[in-house]
């Protein structure tokens, strides 16, 4: 049959935010919001996280896309729905899930596309003065310190910014530097350790940033997109002064931020190069660089990173990596199982809902008990808080990949694991 | 009749104290979202249906206070499950409280002896098999609504299960369930006194009677389920044919085969089949002579499966089917829960994509029938959509429903326009829903196989299916209800109240 094309195709909406008034917002969401609506069937919805521990409906990605449809037609306000885009961690499960995005978006080019649903909702309100008091706050002291506020008695300041790295001997600036998100930075600082020290013992050449502010993902998550773009300028600016051309990230959420949010805020000015650590560590692996030498006695599973798993597709280099290590007992789980599970640590989640974040996190860590091990290895430093504190209850260690890597090259670390 | 009062605040105070404040929801948002199903309705009326109030209990007792409660203010409720159920049964039409039943979701127990479960009516099918899987048990209950659909709902529609032809459909599965009447008096309902019976011939047989009532009766709250050897082999081989005849010879044959393993069959007729060309991406493409498709499954031991699955494919052969290889015959099934509301695949008549809602019409009909209702069927859509752009015809399956091939559910897939529905398609559409309930009847069948028939149109024709049958129906609805607050407006039981008429449990006029 003939087919002309869908009436309601779109360009690809912005990533996030800045789209002005409510009325502009709908007729920008309304075809996406009303292509789920119309189908209305909630396949999504025992895959998300959120609704796995809430139960709650109103919390579920139908009804995020049902809410424009009654926003079009003048039922509700972003004042009425605002709070409920607060219940999701961005961890995508519900895209893989929708047919809409698993049969036929892409033939139709019109994927369901929640996550940045939810994102943009969020900037409305804060576009309207809509406030989550914790999000609130929480950017503003990002803006303060150009970090984000880690809890702890962490200093958080520029000052301290590239303290995790004492005593490693790294150069600041070069052509390729480490981008090192700041749960990392200042509070879970063995993992960049790690990295770091992986990466020298492959010879590999890098570089510290000059003046490294947050990535502006969390602002954007949060709906605060001027702050957002402006970090963003402020980091490529420096990038670009210091002849910087390739940036290792080692955190799933900058990964997105720089491969998904900057590209959009800066088009064809952007031409930096993104690299993810655990890619190239495998890659190292394979090509003999890194031999895994000092066995690991533990029994882990993997804990796939929404980020990496589910919106990236990338899960084969941790398995890789994982594989290498001597001594591993590894009881893997289905991936695609796995699109069910999150740490309830993305999205900004924990800021507004930690008691969310941690039944979240329980319930990772309770099928991690299910396969009787000791371990769970992630490789995400957002999740690995929430995570271990779960897992404190139940005797499982929350390792990170890195850091794992690294024992079985026998690297003393160092730094702190956030205790 | 009863009319929802405003919710005053004392009795929302006396909701929080039972629930809790942050599980009685009078948000907009909540509400609005509690009147959605996916039944397509005229968008520009989602306001009629939306409830005053939702309430989210987490236990029997909790469910008990509230219709307790609700009760003595005389304010309407409507229990809520997954919210997929297609003939509007989740849906308030009385405003009043919505009762979501999603956060009771626990498993209680699992017998491995006697072979059952007892799970939380929040839980879905899904979630269930996930951790029973470890058992080496599963509880096959399998709709296409297998990963969104709930046991409560599933219990609230009696509903159909794609593997049913072995297993039995939800009716069969669940062998007992805890039930809070409209009073808030709690029951247990099932065979015998104990939860874990198959059969029993004591007193009435009341089970029934509680499944598929849509709600109307009361609120089933924690079910003990059936379960069944996970299966080590499945297999599901899918047959072209060349014309839809031949297609339907071989369903029946493999219905009426008897091979043990059979779980079910399932025939595409041709507007399906185009249907789905409609999306190369996501459908393995055929030659264009593929006018029809038969997909055979049978679970079981890998040894039984083997020899079943060798004896369909020679009855296929006979019937001139070929075979499309394991690989199509894999992915499709594997696919079976995803392929039914795919709103990209709407089309207006100059072929224009437009994002088109999934309605679906499905009558219990013998198989001998089958052939005439599917092209009376086609043609009332026919009619309907040379009227108005905003209807598609999207093909008909028919499907087995039970082991030895007797009757089949058939259901009609309409792709409605919802956001462009006005009241005169609207009311076009209510009487064609009318015209194919009537063909059911006409020819010996049901309205309906799964969904139940309480929406505006097929529902005008449940009296005149169940003649005498439906008096009883309102003496027992007046009986158990007196105040009919139990999702009111349902299935026409406003009319068990109307004094005037005796309607006294088929002994009257
Ligand atoms: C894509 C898709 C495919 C489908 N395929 C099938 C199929 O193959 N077979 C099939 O049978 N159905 C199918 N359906 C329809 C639907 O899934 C079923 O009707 C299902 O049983 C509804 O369950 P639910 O949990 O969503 O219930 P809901 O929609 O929430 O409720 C359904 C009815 O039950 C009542 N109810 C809910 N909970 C309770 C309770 N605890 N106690 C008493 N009454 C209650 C409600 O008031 C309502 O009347 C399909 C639906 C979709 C969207
Ligand atoms: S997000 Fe996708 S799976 Fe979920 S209800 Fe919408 S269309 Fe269905
Ligand atoms: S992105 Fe994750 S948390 Fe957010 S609605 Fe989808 S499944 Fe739920």
């Amino acid at each position: 049959m003939t087919e002309t094309p869908a009436e309601h195709e779109t360009e690809a909406p912005p990533a996030s935010g800045g789209q002005g008034g409510t009325e502009e917002f709908v007729q920008h969401w309304r075809n996406a919001a009303y292509n789920c609506f119309s189908s209305g069937h909630k396949f999504c919805r025992e895959v998300c996280p959120v609704m796995q521990v809430t139960r709650n409906e109103s919390w579920t990605p139908t009804a995020f896309h049902a809410n424009v449809v009654a926003m079009e037609k003048g039922e509700l306000e972003i004042a009425d729905i605002a709070e409920d885009y607060v219940n999701c961690t961005g961890c995508g499960a519900c895209e893989l899930r929708c047919p809409n995005t698993l049969f036929t978006g892409d033939f139709y080019r019109f994927r369901t596309r929640t996550v940045d649903l939810v994102k943009a909702v969020r900037a409305l309100a804060v576009d309207n003065g809509v406030h989550q008091q914790g999000w609130q706050r929480w950017n503003l002291l990002t803006d303060e310190r150009t970090h984000e506020p880690v809890l702890g008695d962490v200093p958080v300041s520029q000052e301290h910014v590239r303290d995790w790295s004492d005593g490693l001997n790294l150069p600041v600036g070069g052509e390729t530097v480490l981008f090192v998100d700041c749960e990392a930075a200042f509070y879970r600082t063995s993992v960049p350790r790690a990295v770091a020290q992986l990466l020298q013992r492959a010879d590999y050449e890098f570089g510290l940033m000059n003046e490294q502010w947050c990535c502006g993902g969390p602002a954007a998550e949060m709906g605060y997109t001027e702050q957002a773009k402006r970090f963003a300028r402020h980091n490529l600016d420096d990038w670009r002064a210091a002849g910087v051309r390739r940036v290792l990230v080692l955190d799933p959420h900058d990964y997105i931020t720089f491969t998904e949010d900057y590209p959009a805020y800066f088009g064809d000015e952007y031409d930096i190069e993104i690299v993810l650590v655990v890619e190239l560590l495998a890659e190292m692996i394979r090509d003999g660089r890194l031999t895994p030498s000092v066995p690991v006695d533990r029994t882990v599973t993997y804990h796939d990173p929404c980020r990496l798993n589910k919106r990236k597709g990338i899960w084969k280099e941790p398995r890789e990596v994982l594989s290498a290590i001597p001594g591993l007992v590894f009881h893997d789980v289905d991936r695609v199982t796995q699109w069910s599970y999150c740490s309830g640590g993305g999205g900004g989640l924990p800021v507004e809902k930690p008691e969310l974040t941690a039944r979240i996190s329980e319930s990772r860590v309770e099928k991690a008990a299910g396969l009787g091990v000791d371990t769970l290895v992630s490789a995400c430093p957002w999740s690995e808080r929430p995570l271990s504190e779960a897992g404190d209850a139940r005797q499982i260690d929350v390792v990170d990949i890195h850091e794992l890597l690294a024992e079985s090259l026998g690297i003393e670390v160092g730094g702190s694991r956030g205790r | 009749m009863t009319v929802a009062p405003q919710l005053a605040e004392p009795v929302l105070d006396e909701l929080r104290g039972v629930l809790g404040g942050e599980h009685v929801l009078t948000g907009k948002a909540a509400r609005f979202n509690r009147a959605r199903v996916p039944a397509p309705f005229p968008v520009h009326r989602w306001a009629e249906r939306v409830p005053d109030l939702v309430v989210l209990p987490g236990s029997t007792e909790e469910v008990s206070e509230v219709v307790r409660i609700a009760n003595a203010h005389r304010i309407p409720i409507v229990p809520r499950d997954g919210g997929t159920g297609l003939t509007d049964g989740a849906v308030p039409l009385r405003r009043g409280i919505v009762v979501d039943v999603k956060r009771m979701n626990g498993i209680v127990e699992i017998d491995e002896v006697n072979r059952t479960c007892t799970v939380g009516a929040g839980i879905s099918m899904l979630k269930l098999n996930e951790v029973l899987a470890p058992y080496g048990l599963i509880y096959p209950d399998d709709p296409a609504s297998y990963p969104c659909s709930l046991v409560g709902g599933r219990i609230g529609t009696s509903g159909w299960s794609l593997i049913g032809s072995r297993y039995g459909h939800s009716r069969d599965l669940v062998l007992s369930f805890d039930f809070v009447l409209p009073s808030g008096k709690v029951i247990h309902i099932g065979d015998g006194a104990g939860r874990k019976l198959s059969k029993s011939s004591s007193g009435y047989q009341l089970k029934h009677l509680f499944m598929g009532h849509q709600g109307t009766l009361g609120i089933a709250t924690q079910a003990t389920l059936k379960l069944f050897p996970k299966p080590e082999a499945e297999l599901s081989p899918f047959f072209a044919f060349s014309d839809y005849d031949s297609a339907y010879r071989t369903v029946g044959e493999l219905a009426r085969a008897g091979v043990a393993t059979f779980a079910g069959a399932v025939l595409f007729d041709e507007w399906k089949v185009d249907y789905l060309r409609r999306d190369d991406e996501a459908y393995i493409p055929q030659p264009a002579d593929v006018r029809a498709l038969v997909c055979a499954v049978a679970y079981g031991y890998e040894d039984e499966v083997t020899a079943g699955g060798r004896r369909f494919m020679r009855i296929a052969k006979e019937n001139g089917a070929r075979y499309l290889g394991d690989e199509v015959s894999e992915g499709d099934w594997a696919a079976r829960h995803d392929r039914y509301a795919t709103p990209l695949h709407g089309r207006t008549r100059a072929g224009q994509v437009v994002p088109m809602s999934w309605h679906c019409e499905d009558a219990a009909v013998n198989y001998s029938e089958l052939p005439q209702v599917r092209l009376e069927w086609h043609e009332i859509v026919r009619r309907l959509r040379e009227r108005f752009d905003m209807f598609d015809d999207w093909g008909m399956f028919t499907y087995t429903s039970a082991n030895t091939g007797v009757d089949y559910l058939t259901e009609i897939d309409v792709g409605i326009w919802e956001q462009q529905l006005d009241d005169e398609a609207w009311a076009a559409w209510v009487q064609a829903k009318r015209d194919i309930a009537e063909v059911s009847l006409r020819y010996g069948g049901s309205i309906s196989a799964c969904h139940g028939s309480c929406r505006e149109g097929e529902v005008d024709l449940v009296p005149q299916e169940l003649g005498g049958g439906y008096d009883v129906m309102l003496a027992v609805k007046r009986a158990i209800d007196p105040n009919n607050i139990m999702n009111p407006g349902k299935y026409g039981l406003d009319r068990a109240y109307d004094t005037d008429d005796d309607t006294d449990g088929g002994t009257g006029p």
